[in-house]
């Protein structure tokens, strides 16, 4: 159980974080609150690690998550009594705090306002500046947070996860050009990142469903490349085959027209007897996926249940389709 | 295959502490002998007392390789090194696939280490995440 303390708990289930919450009374009275800095004491107590911190950290956002304030202000304290409160991700932290502990929107301005007094000590914190981006999206006020996310990527370009959250703000807006861009901004960072690169391909279908642009065929052959990718940087994707199949049944049903821009950009779908091999791969594993994981097949059950079961009815979509 | 490895590897060490003995007992007869030989003439030579036997020698040796034998049997399953491969075992197994053969997930394993990308914690709306999971405690 303490494995998944170790990482930050955003994707987690709620499930899963009340029961890291209930749990919390529990690791903080056995974990050591302090670390002596003599060398003396430290004999005789257990030896810090960087371990400890990590499970404070993500145990003070559980807390928070689940309403458990009398934790999570003890993980707190404990660290701030370790790293002081001039640390900058301890002060993001106490941000965090403020925000969960506010009640209207006027505390959560006070809030903003601190955020803005810290950044003028010091205009390059960046979990400040974080913390800042979200609060101006969580208060709905969109163009101030994509204009500090884009004054943060000024002053620090290789920060991924903020070029994935102004892209994650863009998409939410319906820009999926910009906020395209600012994946491929990612994956100039991270090309291995298997599931931005599926990501995208799931943008570029969007922005075709949503009809604002006119070139469907480029998009689609992009699509499908960036589908194709990401499987082969990761053996049986749930996801990538996924959008692959999406893709390719879009191309078999309605070949668009080649045009002379997306030839010329080598971005237009591969031909026909390809694709149908596409498809025909993309079905044999969503099957595959499916079928290990409803027998509880050892090895296979780290899929999402609920990708699983979209998975069965795209596919019985397609069979049935096939049979009409 | 672990109860096989170890007792390879207990077998080895048997083998070894024999031969440390055998080498012991034949190195003290050798200078009890090489003693008793001198009190009766002292010009006798005593090079040959030096070596020990070809027995002892190839004991030593043989136990030494199953010693190693026993060993590299017991260690734990190699982790994958080719990307899609490692990639798909995160994906397929989750944390099972981590779990070594006691149970223990493994202490570095961080599960699909691109999904910060998707969850982000320096840009968490914990407010947001207060009110979801509210409904969802409703729900239950």
């Amino acid at each position: 159980m303490t494995s998944s303390l170790l990482r930050p708990p955003g994707h987690l289930s709620p499930a899963t974080a009340l029961q890291l919450s209930q749990q919390a009374p529990n690791i903080i009275k056995n974990s050591p609150g302090a670390v002596t800095a003599s060398a003396f004491s430290s004999l005789f107590s257990a030896p810090e690690t960087p371990e400890l911190w990590t499970i404070y950290e993500n145990l003070l956002l559980s807390c928070l998550r689940t309403g458990d304030e009398e934790s999570a202000h003890l993980c707190l304290g404990r660290l701030v009594n370790r790293f002081g409160d001039d640390n900058e991700r301890v002060m993001a932290l106490i941000g965090i705090m403020k925000e969960a502990d506010a009640t209207d929107d006027a505390t959560l301005e006070v809030v903003l306002k601190e955020y803005e007094a810290l950044l003028q000590e010091n205009p390059t914190n960046t979990p400040i500046v974080k913390r800042r981006v979200a609060l101006l999206r969580s208060l709905g006020r969109i163009p101030d947070a994509v204009t500090a996310l884009t004054g943060l990527l000024d002053f620090s370009p290789t920060d991924s996860e903020a070029w994935s959250e102004l892209s994650d703000i863009y998409f939410s807006q319906g820009m999926y050009g910009q906020a395209i861009y600012a994946l491929e901004e990612v994956l100039v960072l991270q090309p291995n990142a298997w599931n931005i690169h599926a990501r995208i391909g799931e943008l570029l279908l969007m922005s075709i469903k949503s009809g604002d642009q006119n070139d469907s065929a480029k998009q689609l052959g992009e699509a499908l490349k960036r589908f194709c990718r990401s499987i082969e940087l990761c053996d049986d994707y749930l996801r990538g085959y996924y959008g692959l199949k999406i893709t390719t049944t879009q191309l078999l049903e309605d070949p668009p027209k080649p045009s002379k821009q997306a030839e010329s950009d080598g971005l237009s779908p591969p031909n026909l007897p390809t694709l149908q091999k596409l498809d025909g791969l993309a079905t044999e594993k969503l099957g595959e996926i499916t079928r290990r994981f409803t027998a509880g097949e050892r090895g296979w059950q780290g899929f999402d249940e609920a990708e699983i079961v979209a998975a069965r009815e795209l596919l019985e979509k397609s069979s049935s389709t096939t049979v009409r | 295959m672990t109860w096989f490895s170890k007792s390879t590897t207990t077998f080895g060490f048997l083998l070894l502490a024999h031969a440390c003995y055998s080498a012991y007992e034949h190195s003290a007869l050798q200078s009890h002998r090489a003693a008793s030989l001198s009190s009766l003439s002292a010009t006798q030579q005593q090079a040959a007392s030096s070596s020990l036997p070809l027995d002892i020698s190839l004991e030593t040796i043989v136990a030494t390789v199953i010693i190693t034998l026993g060993l590299v049997l017991n260690t734990a399953k190699l982790r994958p090194i080719q990307w899609r491969v490692w990639a798909g075992q995160i994906e397929r197994a989750g944390e099972e696939g981590a779990r070594s053969s006691s149970g223990e997930v493994d202490k570095d394993y961080v599960g699909n280490p691109f999904k910060l990308l998707e969850s982000r914690p320096g840009f968490v709306d914990i407010r947001k995440q207060r009110k979801e999971f509210a409904e969802w405690v409703k729900q239950q």
